[in-house]
Parts: structure tokens; sequence; C-alpha cells
């Protein structure tokens, strides 16, 4: 064989091969943001391949309980996907379950634009000292109210807990879906399991201004202080004898409190960043305003909660892990991050063009009020799940017997709780 | 003395030829997952589901048997049974009496469909029917019950009613499997036995008591033991209807399991589920013993 034709003809085999192995480069990304989700994922993807020809991205939507099992279950089997994708407190569940998240500490490292990235962000990507997500969409949360039904009983967005409180009764009491029937409630919330309940919790604590909602920086007890007890027993009251939830609510978690929000029985909500362009043209048909949680002391500015982060983490036993890694960096990018506030609603950079944005998506893109991030307790106490845990089954059994004196149940509750962090803590 | 019948080899080999594959897939099916399921809880939860597992010995059940909402939880799921095996076996024997008697003439046949029907109806779909029926704001059992005046039903909601209401659904959803056993057991029953009975003076109880239930005793004893695997493992109402709550009020064994399963903590729930399948294996040989007992 001449000595050109075997070049040629190696050359060719080399060419074969490589576009035979561009074409196998595909990266699975597993999450839980639904079909807005794989749009982001979809469009990212397909910036990233003008770099990188022949690469695709598949993404694939779980909904959140699955979404662990599966992650689990795959990361112990060794057959993960090339990357996950969720918020920083589940991607920590992951992790504390298999230990095998990859830490991205020098992954972030090769980033060179990333000082939109704040302090509080690392902070909340990084456990244990890993870095386990590379942050990518801030989990913003607002107070949401149904625009026609605050027209129809003559009210404005409500800006404190009183105002809630009227508005409440109102919806429950004066038909505001006009059709004729007493069937519609004031707040959509959800309490079936400690999971849910801690959400709601957080969410009026941490939205009134205050800045934990069991334990302190010091890891003291603080439900029964004044400030603490009066949100925890309105709230409470709230899913009890108030009245202002279906009173099913003790049984309903995300999806019930959806198909609340969603089925039109109740008029004041919780927004997700992630909830707005879905709310903005289906189920809501854009029927909502978005504003800071209710305000329960003059005294205390009431904000949105930035309710963690979100982010993507590499297995430690994913396929193709340096391309994934690639991949994760990109998410970064202006590009990627653009189409992530338009598919999504959400981002972590700060240059964005938001112009295209509903006003309700503005809101959170482009954030004028006040902003109060979850407190991150478990990262310090190794013994703050279980009291946690602890915490929050007391309160279910609240919701299911209600006490005759809130005030006398939540002192006792902050007792038990002392003594119990006391037990953990000794341990 | 009736002589032995005496078997051929090749009968053996026919025998041996049919019974076979069942054997096969009950080993594989039935066997195998238990065996499984065991060695599974055996292991780390972290590398349970992988070829080289670690051995942790009994400290899944160690873990199990030191979480007081897993001993809630049996707790519950035992008093739960109790109350659905009386319950549903109850009924069912009611109202197969009630079909079989000269009361019910006509429409016995809508009543065995009507019955039924619920058996084959996917369970899913059932226990959402009831989950709206149930409903506190817009329910139909509420809105009959404020059309009548009579006091709300607490529904899935209240911890005072939410046995009762998960009750009733199993029984819609279940006695129709259990009154067809009693219905084919009275067809085997020997009337010849009733009329003497009625012509030595005995009342409609003593009837009932001493000639019909000794007949029945074998649909009585397969309905108890199925009905005490059923409810012993009760789960798709759970998921569909309270998700484990009032405030765990049932969060039955299986359902806590699965929560578990679901974080990924393999080890101790095949541990729960271990614990669960030998109170099933007991309480089912248990009530065969009791069952197969020779009347005084």
């Amino acid at each position: 064989m001449k000595p050109l034709f075997k070049t040629i003809l190696g050359m060719a085999f080399s060419v074969a091969l490589s576009g035979a192995t561009a074409q196998a480069q595909e990266l699975a990304i597993w999450h839980d943001l639904g079909d807005n989700g794989n749009a982001w994922v979809q469009k990212a993807g397909e910036a990233f391949a003008k770099t990188r020809p022949g690469v695709s991205i598949k993404p694939s939507s779980f909904p959140t309980d699955q979404w662990f099992g599966r992650v689990i279950g795959a990361i112990n089997t060794d057959s993960a996907p090339a990357l996950i994708y969720n918020n920083y407190e589940r991607v920590i569940r992951i992790q504390s379950q298999t230990g095998k998240v990859m830490d991205l500490k020098s992954t972030l490292g090769e980033v060179k634009d990333k000082d939109f990235l704040l302090e509080d962000d690392l902070k909340v990507a990084t456990y244990a000292g890993k870095m386990i997500i590379l942050p990518i969409q801030r989990v913003q949360m607002g107070f949401g109210v149904r625009k026609s039904w605050l027209d129809k009983v003559g009210e404005k967005f409500p800006e404190t807990w009183a105002d809630v409180q009227r508005v409440s009764v109102k919806f429950h009491d004066n038909d505001p879906d006009g059709n004729g029937k007493a069937d519609t409630y004031g707040m959509a919330l959800e309490a079936a399991k400690p999971r849910d309940l801690i959400h709601i919790l957080d969410l009026f604590i941490f939205g009134s201004g205050l800045r934990a909602t069991l334990v302190d920086a010091k890891g003291d007890v603080i439900i029964d202080q004044p400030a603490h007890a009066q949100v925890l027993e309105e709230i409470l009251k709230a899913l009890t004898v108030y009245g202002y939830t279906p009173p099913d609510t003790i049984n309903h978690s995300f999806a019930e409190m959806y198909q609340t929000i969603e089925g039109g029985r109740a008029g004041m909500f919780r927004v997700g960043d992630w909830n707005v362009k879905k709310w903005d043209s289906q189920a809501l048909n854009g029927d909502f305003v978005v504003g800071p949680w209710p305000q329960f002391d003059p005294a205390r500015k009431n904000a949105v909660v930035i309710g963690g982060m979100r982010g993507v983490a590499v297995p430690d036993n994913a396929p193709n892990k340096a391309l994934a890694l690639e991949f994760a960096k990109f998410l970064l990018t202006p590009e990627a991050q653009q189409a992530s506030l338009e598919t999504v609603g959400a981002a972590v950079r700060k240059d964005l063009n938001v112009s295209a944005l509903s006003q309700r998506a503005q809101f959170f893109a482009a954030p004028k009020g006040s902003l109060v991030a979850y407190d991150f307790p478990e990262s310090v106490h190794v013994w703050y799940p279980e009291l946690e845990a602890a915490y929050h089954r007391k309160l279910l059994g609240a919701l299911a017997t209600p006490p005759k004196d809130f005030k006398a149940f939540i002192k006792e509750t902050a007792q038990e709780m002392r003594d119990l962090k006391a037990k953990l803590a000794a341990k | 003395m009736q002589a032995q019948l005496a078997i051929t080899p090749q009968q053996r080999l026919i025998f041996l030829a049919y019974v076979a594959p069942f054997a096969v897939l009950t080993l594989l099916f039935g066997l195998w997952p238990i065996l499984l399921s065991v060695k599974v809880s055996l292991t780390a939860s972290a590398s349970a589901l992988k070829p080289d597992a670690v051995f942790v010995g009994l400290a899944n059940y160690r873990a199990v048997f030191a979480d007081p909402l897993f001993l809630d939880s049996l707790q519950r799921t035992l008093v739960y049974t109790i109350l659905a095996v009386i319950l549903n076996v109850g009924f069912a024997l009611g109202y197969a009496l009630l079909l079989n008697s000269p009361l019910i003439d006509k429409g016995k046949t809508f009543f065995k469909i009507a019955i039924f029907l619920p058996v084959v109806t996917p369970d899913l779909a059932g226990y959402v029917v009831w989950r709206f029926l149930y409903d506190r704001s817009f329910g139909a059992i509420n809105a009959l019950a404020s059309a009548l005046d009579l006091p709300l039903f607490g529904g899935l909601s209240s911890p005072n009613t939410v046995t009762l209401a998960l009750l009733i659904a199993e029984l819609w959803r279940h006695a129709g499997f259990y009154v067809i056993i009693f219905l084919a057991n009275l067809a085997l029953c020997d009337k010849a036995l009733v009329e003497a009975a009625a012509l030595d003076g005995a009342n409609r109880w003593q009837i009932f008591r001493h000639v019909l239930i000794p007949q029945l005793r074998p649909a009585i004893l397969i309905n108890s033991i199925y009905a005490l695997i059923q409810f012993l493992k009760t789960f798709t109402v759970i998921v569909v209807m309270t998700k484990g709550g009032p405030a765990d009020l049932t969060n039955y064994v299986s359902y806590y399991a699965y929560q578990l399963f679901d974080q990924g903590r393999y080890g101790e729930a095949t541990a729960m589920g271990s614990v669960l399948f030998a109170c099933v294996v007991a309480a089912a040989l248990a009530a065969y013993a009791l069952g197969n007992r020779r009347p005084q």
C-alpha cells in the first residue's frame, strides 16, 4: 500500500471515528422543573452544542419525590446521569445518602465571570466543606393574590397580616369567583408532612423579616420569643381555628396545594419564581399579583424569601464527567442564564435582559424590595435535623388537635425543644 | 382398606412437567424477592443495590426498633388491621347471608354486581373518588349531612374520624371479594341440616350459630387470612387519601417503609418490610391454626 494512500485512509478512519465519538456524546440531566425545565436545558444545550458539535443534552424531569429515589438509586447502582439538578437542600440529602456528589470548588475556580455570585449563594452551595452544586438559579418566593378576586371584594394587595386576615374572610364570604357558591378560601397552604409545614412556616417567618425559624445562630431555641411566637401562633391558627384555608389542608402536600391554587379555590398563595411562567399563560392566565410576604410588625420590614439556590451537581460516578463539568460551567454564561430566565423565570446573573418578561416575572428577575434568605442551621449543628423533625411532628399534632391555648402550647413546645436539643447536643 | 393407586414413572414425569414451570415461577417471583429484600435489610443503604453491598448485620433492625415513629406505626397498623378484618369479614358474612336468604328474592344479581363491582374497579380511581366524597369543603358526604341538618363528618382531616373514613373506603373496595367466597361456601352448605334443626325447634340464631357457622368455617378461615394479609399491607389507600396524616395517624408500616425507600434508606426500609412480612406470616399461621381447630 502506498504511503499517501495509507495516510489518507488513516485520516478518513480517524475522522469517521471522531465523528462517531462526538455523536455518542449525550449528557443526561435529571431535574424536577417539568416542561419549563426541559425547555431551558434544551435551549442551553443547543447553545452549548455550537461550541461542541455533536454533543447533545438530554433533560428528564421527575416529580420531586421521585427525583430523590431515582437519583439515589442511580448513584448507588453506578448508573447515574451525567448531571443532576435541584435545590441545594435536596442535593444535600443526595450527598448525605450516597456520599457521591462531586466537590465543584475547583470547577467554579475555572469560571472567570462569576462576580454576580454572592457570598450567601456560595454558602448554601457548600455542604460539609464540599461545593456540592454550582449555583444556577436563585429560588425566590413571594406572596401571590388573585387580582380579579381582590377587585371583586374591593381590596388592594394585602401588605400586613391584618390585611391578609381581612381579605381571607372576604375571599371566603363574598363569593369572589362569582359562581354563587361559598366554596372559596383565603389561602392555599400545605401541612400533610413535616416537610410541607416547614416550607410554609419558613415562608411566613422569613418573609416577616425574622432570620430563623427554630434556633438562632448560636443554636438556642427561639420559638417562644415574642416576635417568633406571634408569627407561629398566627400561622397555626390560620391552618386551624381561623378557617382561612380549606379544612383538608392538613392532608395537603404540594400537589393538593397546587390543585387548590390552580383550581381557583383559594385567593392567596405562595408564588415561586418558577411558577410565574406557567401561571402567566395557563391555570391562572396571569390573573395574579405578586408581592412580599405579609408584615407582622411595623418595626420589621417584610420581604420576598430566598429559599436557597438551585444548582447543578455532578455525581462522582457520572459518565463523561469532564464534559458534564464543562456543561455545568456553561450554565453560568450569559446565554445559558438568559435561557434560564426566559424559560424557568430564575437565574443568578444580574446583567440579563428582563424587558421581555411579564411584570410578575420581573418582580423576581429584577427585585426592588427586601430579600431575606433561609437560615441554614443544619450546616452548623449536626443535631438540627432531628430537632427540627421532632418540632414539626409536634406542630402537626397541634394542627390535628388544636390546643385551647396556643400561647401555652408554644411555650411548652419551646421547653420540650430545649430539653431535646440539650439531649441531642450531648450525644 | 383401599389399595393405594400405583403411580408409574411416566405419570410422575408428567406430573413434574406440569408442576415445574409454576414451581420455578414461585421461586423466581415469590421467594427470591423476599430473600433479596431480607438480604438488603442486612446491608448499608448506600451500598445496598450494588453487587459488593456492605453487610451491617442487624444494625438496620436495631435502628428501626429504636425509632419511636416505627413502633407507633406498627401499633397503628395492627389496630387498623384488626378493625378492618372484623369489619370486612363480618359485613361480607352478613351480606352473603342476606343474599342467600329468601328475604331477597328479586334483584339478587343486582346486589351481587353492586358489591363486586368495586373489587374490579382500579383502586387508585376508587380512592380518589372517596377522597373527593370526604372533602370537607366540597365533598358529597358533608353536603348531604348539611342538607339533612346532621353534624358534619370530619373525614380524612380529623384525627377522630380518619380511621373510620379509611375503613369505610376499604370496606367498599374489598367486601365484594369476601362476599363471593361466602356465597360459594353457602351454596355448598347442606340445607337438610338447616331444615332438620328447624324441625327440632331451633330458633334462627341457634341455626345460624350451630348449623351454618360450622359449615362456613372454611370460608371464614380463607377470608380472615386473606383480609389479614391485605390490611397489614395497607398502602394504596394511604398514598391516595391521607399521605400518612393527619399527624402520622395513618402512617402505617408499608407507607412508612415506602417513604424511607424513596429517600434511599433501603436498609431500614427493607428491615421494616421484613418485620411486616414476619407479622403477616405469623398472623396468617395463627389464623390458620385457630380456624383449623376442631370444634369442641
